[in-house]
């Protein structure tokens, strides 16, 4: 059967509208939302409420960890000064029209989803802040996802979608012990696992200004990345009416990030 | 410049309305960059070195901004005005070179716009976080204030670096020159930083208050700033 996940909407709802309407039209019906419903977009109680309304399985993104805890930055999360204070002023206008309900249902979220083999994270298993970016050093990405019992594991907070493959691989251990002078040797077969990044239906970062977001059947384990085009110019006009920084809209409609964010495929998030 | 062998000279004349057109005015960088790849640099506007524009082998760079082409090539095409200026200073050009017209200079440096907004801001002592300037000079260039046409800073870097950034619509890419000269990092640098932006429907408000969010402020630059001297302090062999 088939299943859609999405991911990292950021309060775009002409961009979540478009992506929900995609996968009806396909006629899936189970959906798994990998959380940022809220951050950088005009529309976060729309988004919300169209989440609630819809009843869609979701778990809790960085933003949305971060509206109801507060800032509490890892060197990850800013790459520059100016994303950083960029962050903040979206961060305190997202808080500010946020209503306590919807807080609320972001509060509730859990950090992970877990159907059967397959387990449903924003960031990685380790937090909602870890980016697992498609060229992340391979033993550490296979430790992800089998020391949280999983054999696929479905992740976003990249913003770029990717399939990533685990297989092939071995650890040979060797154990010399002195006393006895003898060596004990054993090649250990690591299993096949699989990483798969949903993208971003709110802020995408592929080069293009598509949402993303993935089909999974769970009979065949095939993926398909979708890309679905949206009224951008819509979501911009709102963001200036909203009074966010026009360069959030500039942005946007180029394709490119509100706020860039760290791209150090071997940094470990400390928060 | 570089391959003369003798002395070289700079002088920038202010160039002339037209037609209602103002001139931008002279940010300095160029003549501030000249004079750090070229320290020996003569500035022919000081008057006190005017008189040494009689050396022979003195090459003289002389800038002179126009809207539009002179109608006749070689010298014959000069502005009068510009001529007498020339003579009051004792230079006498035996060439003039123009942008777009004479093969010697890059025909890509020709911008064929009868009228541009100018934009600059002086950001004399102002010490940059380079990540976010990278992040505004792309920004820039790209569209997200305006049009930019032809943009042109010097900035400066914690490390004490200065960096001269130049951008022309009609390159791939922009230019970026470190400086010869570069600062202890101690503080706030006394060279010259400036901005300067051409093109049109500029936001000058969103420009600048995009870069009051990437210049470090006193804490944030002594952070930047005390390893580097500690570590040049440990390259300090003791006696």
């Amino acid at each position: 059967m088939n299943h859609a996940i999405i991911s990292c909407l950021l309060a775009n709802l002409p961009a979540a509208e478009a992506v929900l309407n995609d996968i009806d039209r396909q006629g899936i019906d189970t959906i798994t939302c990998l959380g940022d419903l809220v951050g950088y977009g005009p529309q976060p109680n729309e988004v919300v409420e169209l989440i609630r309304k819809r009843g869609i399985a979701t778990c809790q993104g960085c933003w949305d960890e971060d509206i109801i805890d507060g800032l509490n930055a890892c060197e990850c999360s800013y790459p520059s000064q100016l994303a950083e204070r960029r962050g903040h002023l979206a961060h305190q206008w997202t808080d500010d029209q946020l209503t306590d309900e919807n807080k609320s249902f972001l509060a509730s979220l859990p950090t992970s989803l877990r159907r059967d083999r397959l387990l449903f994270v924003h960031g990685s298993p380790n937090s909602q802040h870890e980016y697992l970016l498609p060229n992340m050093d391979a033993f550490a990405a296979l430790e992800r996802v089998e020391t949280a019992g999983a054999d696929i594991l479905f992740c976003g907070h990249t913003h770029q979608p990717y399939v990533r493959e685990l297989r092939d691989g071995s650890i040979r251990v060797r154990l010399q012990n002195a006393d006895h002078d003898c060596d004990q040797g054993e090649e250990l077969t690591l299993p096949m696992r699989k990483i798969v990044n949903a993208g971003s239906v709110g802020e995408p970062r592929h080069g293009s200004t598509n949402a993303t977001y993935v089909i999974h059947n769970d009979a065949t384990d095939e993926v398909e990345i979708k890309e679905v085009a949206y009224d951008v110019g819509r979501t911009c006009q709102a963001i200036v009416e909203a009074g966010l920084p026009k360069v959030f809209a500039w942005r946007l409609s180029h394709g490119f990030e509100f706020a860039e964010q760290a791209e150090d495929a071997s940094h470990v998030c400390e928060r | 410049m570089r391959s003369h062998q003798g002395k070289c000279g700079y002088l920038r004349l202010d160039g002339y309305p037209s037609n209602g057109l103002e001139q931008a005015s002279d940010s300095g960088i160029d003549k501030a960059f000249l004079k750090d790849q070229f320290p020996e640099l003569i500035d022919l506007s000081d008057s006190h070195h005017a008189s040494r524009s009689q050396q022979g082998d003195l090459l003289t760079l002389i800038e002179l901004p126009q809207f539009q082409a002179p109608q006749h090539a070689g010298l014959t095409g000069m502005d009068p005005r510009v001529k007498n200026q020339l003579e009051a200073l004792q230079l006498h050009p035996d060439r003039h070179l123009h942008f777009g017209r004479d093969p010697e200079l890059p025909n890509k440096d020709t911008l064929e716009f009868k009228k541009l907004e100018s934009f600059s801001l002086s950001l004399n002592a102002s010490v940059w976080d380079p990540p976010s300037l990278n992040t505004l000079w792309f920004e820039l260039v790209n569209g997200a204030y305006g049009d930019v046409y032809r943009a042109k800073a010097l900035m400066n870097l914690p490390d004490g670096r200065s960096m001269f950034f130049n951008w022309i619509v009609s390159q791939e890419s922009s230019q970026f020159l470190p400086l010869e000269e570069i600062s202890a990092p101690n503080g706030r640098p006394a060279s010259l930083s400036e901005l300067i932006v051409q093109g049109k429907h500029l936001d000058g408000l969103r420009i600048q208050s995009t870069i009051d969010l990437c210049l470090l402020n006193d804490a944030v630059l002594e952070m930047h700033q005390m390893p580097l001297r500690d570590r040049q302090k440990e390259a300090i062999p003791s006696t």
